[in-house]
């Protein structure tokens, strides 16, 4: 066991975090959202800079720190589609950007209206479809992520993959899912507690009552706890005990999202709610995110029946 | 950054399984039903530990010189975990081996090194701690128990509350008021006192939590010689402080949560529940959160095996711990239903020492206190 990161690590954080410092960062996050657009420029920059590949050449584990480290900076790009997906279930190049979707899915998809690629997760394998320019309709959504229609039949077009993918892209999905909602976490209550230690009401900071530290701090307590599940888990993606792992981690987290986006809006009070505070380039992907592969109740379940092998469906 | 146990531990694993398999009776449930404070567990534990020490396991992890091994953090987190995951049959004795013994070694005379260690990891001496005041609960600072140094003696008075192991217990390990002009944590000393020291009675508190769980503890001039003081004298705050500190992650409640768990899982299987989605969110729920109250707490040792000093870590993992514990504890009376109303029956035993978590060495809000300062940087009023 050891929880600091080893050298190559830390050149893979400080490389990522000096790309973002270019190329993210939360005012591109509302630039972008403002005209629902997609962050190509960013997908490309992390192409360039060899981070697309890093699932497969360094390892998981620190594909997860990258993909945390994006959603910290309200990166607009998919990510953890490319960087976990994609090598998990898909041989050779992949057109991105990637969305995912559930076979049977209705309503709105992440990315899907900028996708060239997506993947669609059914019962038993996946499907991999090509997606045709201006095929998904933009929807317009407050929830901080461009997003499409998928057609209704456009999997049938598409390639069925390789046995036992459905197992690796549910895994890898999930563990997307939970290194990202990290990542709007973490920048989430940094903005929250930064910003109740200058605030001042009653003659004091804010930060300084009992009342809120002690909500503050379980949230440390949520957001620290998530942190350290999800890269255990992507340590362990691959190994026997890896898909409960990566259940286990995203059950914890995005039921920690939940609570991280009340207590960070309702202590950070009106302000939290404006365009031009940027809590929100964070909080709002948080409930997003807790939409897909069943939200929390499904990582729950997925726990359930990977450790005692019952209660899925 | 990784995250597997090394072959030595996992093998070591393996192997305190096997002697807890070899070593515990038949009726180990019943024995343990009333926590490691019970008369059957005390009893019991002299036995077991001198076993464990036969083996070199009880204080492995404490240097060579001091009858350890000197292994890793990792090996002994190995032991807490297994021996908590079934009731912990080292009784009160975790708490010698955890941190008592440590802070002897720390801030102990020749001599006392030489009377306490010994005895501690060869596993046959008992020792309960004299902290908590009926005035000095959460704020431990405002104890008020008072040792007057009269020619080359202490003079002890005062009382101590909620003292658990202490009707077993051979020593205390005790906070006092060693100046009594002093305030707060100044003044404050750390006494090692033979409990058959004349002037110390005991009475127990009956709970709902179990047999003899908690006691006051009067002394009424209690003389004892100063040679039984533990680091320098009015600076006993720091003493346990550092003492403590590490420790603060204390028992691994989370491992016997996740046991109790695996546990309800079965008899929810057996009772076909596990077919209604909502017992199955609530266990998923609760097998995250003692998942999670594991790896906050692999994080404190991680510390500790690299020799940082502590950090707030330590207080995260604690709330998290006292959480996944009530958890379980709470959905082991729903899963098991009216059956848990029986006196000693396993859901009742577990949820009674469950109950206790949030409030057993510091409340959760102490704890909470501490992270917002440390961890957050958030300012004091």
């Amino acid at each position: 066991m050891d929880f600091d990161l080893n050298d190559d690590q830390k050149a893979v954080l400080e490389a990522i975090e000096g790309l973002l410092s270019q190329h993210a960062g939360p005012a591109r996050a509302v630039e972008l959202a403002a005209a629902g657009d997609y962050d190509g420029a960013l997908d490309a920059a992390l192409e360039a800079g060899g981070f697309a590949e890093i699932a497969r050449e360094v390892g998981p584990l620190e594909a997860v720190l990258v993909i945390e480290a994006v959603a910290r900076q309200g990166g607009l790009s998919a990510t953890a589609a490319r960087l976990l997906a994609a090598p998990a279930v898909c041989d050779g190049p992949v057109h991105g950007p990637i969305a995912i979707m559930r076979a049977g899915h209705a309503g709105p998809v992440r990315y899907a209206a900028h996708a060239k690629t997506l993947l669609v997760l059914e019962s038993a394998g996946v499907t991999r479809v090509e997606l045709k320019a201006g095929e998904c309709r933009p929807v317009a959504s407050n929830f901080g992520f461009p997003m499409g229609r998928v057609p209704q039949g456009c999997s049938g077009r598409g390639e069925v993959l390789a046995r036992g993918s459905d197992i690796r892209l549910r895994d890898a999905w999930r563990l997307g899912l939970a290194a990202e909602t990290l990542g709007c976490m973490d920048a989430a209550l940094a903005q929250t507690v930064e910003y109740l230690k200058e605030r001042r009401q009653f003659g004091r900071t804010l930060g300084s009552f009992q009342a809120v530290q002690h909500r503050l701090a379980e949230c440390a307590i949520q957001v620290e706890a998530s942190r350290w599940l999800t890269r255990e888990a992507a340590f362990a993606s691959g190994a026997a005990s890896g898909s409960e792992a990566i259940a286990t981690a995203a059950a914890f987290t995005l039921n920690a999202a939940g609570d991280v986006f009340a207590e960070t809006h309702q202590l950070s009070g009106a302000i939290g709610f404006t365009r031009e505070h940027d809590l929100h380039v964070w909080s709002m992907r948080l409930h997003a995110l807790r939409q897909e592969l069943g939200g929390v109740g499904g990582h729950r379940r997925a726990v359930v029946e990977a450790r005692w092998g019952s209660g899925g469906r | 950054m990784e995250f597997d146990w090394s072959e030595d531990e996992a093998h070591h694993r393996e192997e305190i399984r096997a002697f807890l398999a070899e070593e515990l009776p038949a009726d180990w449930e019943a024995i343990s039903q009333h926590g490691p404070g019970g008369d059957a567990q005390a009893a019991f534990s002299r036995h077991f530990c001198a076993r464990m020490a036969a083996r070199g396991w009880l204080t492995q992890h404490w240097p060579a010189e001091h009858g350890g091994q000197d292994a890793s953090p990792w090996r002994h987190a190995v032991v807490g975990e297994e021996m908590w995951a079934i009731g912990e049959p080292r009784g009160a004795q975790y708490m010698n081996v955890n941190w008592i013994g440590p802070a002897l070694m720390r801030f102990g005379t020749e001599a006392q090194k030489a009377e306490h260690l010994p005895r501690i990891s060869a596993g046959d001496v008992l020792w309960c701690q004299g902290f908590s005041e009926p005035e000095a609960g959460s704020d431990l600072a405002a104890l008020r128990t008072e040792a007057l140094q009269v020619g080359d003696e202490y003079v002890i008075n005062g009382s101590k509350i909620w003292t658990s192991y202490c009707n077993h217990a051979d020593f205390i390990i005790l906070l006092v008021r060693t100046d009594p002009w002093s305030r707060r944590q100044r003044g404050i000393s750390v006494l090692l006192v033979p409990m058959d020291t004349p002037g110390i009675e005991i009475r127990e508190i009956p709970s709902v939590v179990g047999e003899r769980y908690f006691h006051e503890v009067f002394f009424t001039d209690v003389r004892v010689p100063t040679t039984t003081r533990l680091g320098p004298e009015n600076e006993g705050w720091e003493v346990v402080g550092h003492a403590l500190q590490f420790e603060r992650v204390g028992a691994a409640r989370y491992a016997r949560a996740a046991v109790t768990l695996d546990r309800l899982a079965e008899i929810a299987r057996e009772r076909g529940l596990l077919e209604d989605p909502m017992v199955v969110d609530r266990l998923g729920e609760a097998r995250a959160l003692c998942e999670a109250a594991r790896v906050l707490t692999y994080k404190v040792i991680d510390l500790r095996a690299k020799g940082s000093p502590p950090t707030a870590d330590t207080q995260l993992a604690r709330v998290l711990g006292t959480r996944a514990d009530t958890a379980v504890g709470v959905l082991a009376l729903e899963i098991i239903g009216p059956e848990a109303l029986e006196s000693g029956s396993f859901a009742d035993a577990n949820f009674r020492l469950a109950m206790t978590a949030g409030v057993a060495v510091g409340a959760s809000e102490v704890q909470l206190n501490l992270i917002a300062s440390r961890f957050l940087g958030l300012p004091r009023e």
